[in-house]
């Protein structure tokens, strides 16, 4: 009476092929495209067209809108058997339990894959128009398909165990806030709740443009979710076929297996998370599974602007170059064939420091200016983690912070300046103080009050006794 | 014989549903009568595989059904319709039916050939692409009968399988009944006595767990000779005379 391989598997086709076409994960794809569009593409094709951001953005999106609609979809199908009265009807079949769950599992999951694939596909299409370096992040991507058949089973074992109309969107709920509240937990480096699909990069960091940019995007915690996921995929499909009627006992033993393995992997996969941190790069590192090669920079050709002094961005950024040059050019002008003044500005990677508590400092890797001949190393106000800056508060930042520090690095060797470096800096940006009895305010208004060629004039003869801190406030023109 | 059962019982809870039942039932349409609770419908559970007995001994067409591999050999030859039938809405008769062909574990290549023949032979072939929540309760029971005869069972069990079906159906089923019985084990769980004159050679009546007449249709008739039971059909007679002694 045992069938022949061929006749079992043209069965299991023919059996897949009907619970694909009455899958209630069907019902469920115009609301993930509803909550795609709101939740993840508007708000990932509102950041900068960065495949790093984008990617990572997308990942913490579209796992939050797909863990609580799969899991309710496979809860919803986990529990039919009960809810519709067929138990003892399904009970007398041949075919065990168990892989008559599977093929239910299995249909719902290829359903939520295949809206995945979609999403994913729209929204990387569009990043692909709009960056102006690098390529799509298969990582982030990974992950979130990890996350469905995980959640599936979650959702399907549940509604097997507990089969009633109020399962589902219990389930869905519980998934959601179960998956949010989890990320609730990261505290700094060293936590085992970074194995959540939702985290893309060090929870506490925020958005950053600056990722995966200078350096390769590391894989370390994205593949120990995956494992993780796998893991508990495994895990909960193997409980399904332990219990007694599942199948017959060579069935349930390699259900039995398949748990152990499986929580093996998500308990393994959780350790490592624990021992995930934050890098020099801004990314997680995880050393057991750690590629050093994965610590070499990116090469890319610099995308160069004409300026007094000119400056030269990561092709990532490129787009932002017009206003770099513009909010910059009259501070270069200004310091342009200076003793010392930098002959190129040129952009750094940002390196990332993590503080006690869940702070996260993030700054130059070293002096801002270098080489001979010199080179300014330039950080954009738009690489340090935070809100999407427009494009009129990016110009402000560029024209107080950004030139700020550059004209520090021309007139002081230290990085704390002196009351006469600070006035001549106020005075070359033209921001000082307005109260008439600030004697650096007032300094500084006399210097700016002379003309371009006047300050230029004063500092060609000046510099080096200013940057020596051997000036004072009244000797200052 | 295909159904031999040496003193089976089953209890549910405190509830001693069969209470040593000893039958064998060979090829053909037996009947199960008895009144609201005498057991038939665990009697049927147990034969179909869906609960194991409590004690005794069960073989259903040369196997034993505590065997997990010898059960499964049972359920490809097995055929059930539940006193319930449960149903899965949005499938159509046919996605239905060929649903339960496959988890019976037919051959693919039989399946569509066997799921049209099923639905023809009760009647659905206008209706085979009809939703099932779409079909009213007759219709319903039909779809049932469909799924429990598609992969040509040799052990049929039908546990009230004419509720909901009005005169004409019944009488096709009858028919269908008989026609199934030449060639495999038929055994229809039922309170209607009709049924089973108009369908079986051989029937059993239970009462509180237990079989208190095993015998042909005729000879149950034969049993309200001489006394006063009550009934408007001959067999009726017989059905309470019979039940009239065993409470007695």
């Amino acid at each position: 009476m045992s069938a022949t391989p061929h006749a079992v598997v043209s069965g299991a086709i023919r059996l897949l092929r009907l619970e694909l076409r009455r899958n209630p994960m069907l019902w469920m794809l115009p609301l993930i495209a509803a909550l795609f569009w709101i939740v993840v593409y508007r708000r990932s094709m509102a950041l900068a067209p960065s495949w790093s951001l984008r990617a990572t953005t997308m990942q913490t999106g579209i796992v939050s809108v797909f863990v609580p609609t799969v899991a309710g979809a496979a809860a919803w199908m986990g529990s039919r058997e009960g809810r519709h009265g067929l138990v003892d009807l399904l009970t007398c079949t041949a075919q065990p339990r168990w892989a008559r769950q599977l093929a239910g599992w299995a249909a719902t999951t290829g359903w939520a894959i295949a809206a995945y694939i979609v999403c994913v596909g729209v929204l990387y299409a569009a990043t692909g128009r709009q960056a102006t370096w690098g390529g799509p992040l298969w990582w982030p991507a990974a992950v979130g398909v990890a996350s469905v058949p995980a959640f599936a089973a979650l959702g399907y074992a549940a509604g097997a165990l507990r089969p009633s109309r109020f399962t589902a969107p219990l389930v869905a709920m519980a998934a959601f806030f179960g998956l949010e509240i989890s990320a609730q937990f990261i505290h700094g480096n060293d936590s085992y709740w970074q194995v959540s699909p939702l985290v893309a990069g060090p929870w506490n960091l925020g958005r950053s443009e600056d990722l995966a940019t200078f350096y390769p995007y590391l894989p370390d915690l994205p593949r120990i979710q995956i494992i993780f996921l796998a893991g508990l995929t495994a895990a909960l499909l193997g409980i399904m076929g332990v219990p007694a009627g599942s199948g017959g006992r060579w069935l349930r033993r390699f259900a039995v297996g398949i748990t152990t393995i499986g929580l093996l992997s998500a308990g393994t996969a959780t350790a490592l998370a624990g021992t995930g941190r934050l890098d020099a790069h801004g990314m997680i590192a995880v050393p057991a599974v750690h590629d050093a090669s994965d610590d070499l920079p990116a090469t890319y050709t610099p995308v160069c602007g004409t300026a007094a002094i000119p400056i030269c961005v990561h092709p990532a950024y490129a787009a932002y170059l017009p206003a770099i040059t513009d909010a910059l050019k009259p501070v270069l002008e200004q310091i342009a064939g200076l003793p010392g003044a930098p002959d190129r500005l040129s952009q750094a990677a940002a390196i990332y420091r993590q503080q006690s508590g869940n702070g996260i400092a993030v700054g130059r890797a070293g002096p801002a200016v270098t080489g001979t001949p010199p080179v300014f190393h330039l950080l954009l106000p738009i690489q340090f983690p935070g809100p999407a800056l427009t494009a009129t508060q990016l110009a402000t930042a560029l024209r107080t912070d950004t030139a700020r520090a550059i004209v520090s690095a021309v007139i002081s060797s230290d990085r704390a300046l002196g009351p006469a470096q600070q006035a001549v800096a106020d005075g070359i940006l033209g921001l000082y103080a307005a109260e008439p009895d600030d004697p650096v305010g007032a300094a500084a208004r006399r210097f700016a009050a002379l003309t371009a060629e006047g300050r230029r004039t004063w500092l060609m003869e000046n510099l080096a006794a200013l940057r020596a801190g051997q000036v004072t406030l009244h000797q200052l023109p | 014989m295909n159904v031999e059962a040496t003193d089976l019982t089953r209890r549910l809870g405190r509830t001693q549903a069969v209470a040593g039942v000893t039958i064998a039932i060979g090829d053909g349409v037996f009947g199960l009568l008895g009144p609201n609770g005498a057991g038939k419908t665990s009697l049927l559970r147990m034969m179909a595989t869906v609960i194991p007995p409590t004690s005794g001994h069960l073989r259903l067409l040369g196997c034993d059904p505590s065997e997990y591999g010898q059960r499964r050999q049972i359920r490809c030859r097995l055929g059930y319709l539940p006193q319930n039938l449960g149903y899965y809405p949005r499938f159509t008769v046919v996605e239905f039916v060929e649903y339960f062909a496959l988890l019976k574990e037919m051959p693919a290549a039989r399946v569509h050939r066997a799921v049209a023949y099923a639905v023809e032979r009760v009647g659905l072939g206008d209706k085979a692409k009809a939703r099932l929540s779409t079909l009213s309760g007759g219709m319903l029971r039909r779809v049932g009968i469909a799924q429990a005869i598609v992969n040509d069972p040799q052990l049929l069990l039908l546990d009230e399988p004419t509720a909901g079906l009005d005169p004409e159906q019944r009488i096709a089923f009858r028919s269908l009944l008989r026609d199934l019985g030449q060639q495999a084990t038929v055994i229809v769980s039922t309170h209607l006595v009709e049924d089973v004159g108009a369908a079986c050679a051989r029937v059993a009546l239970m009462d509180r767990g237990k079989i208190v007449f095993s015998g042909t249709p005729d000879e149950l008739t034969g049993r309200a000779v001489g006394t006063d039971a009550v009934g408007d059909a001959p067999l009726e007679r017989g059905y309470s005379a019979v039940l009239a002694q065993a409470r007695s």
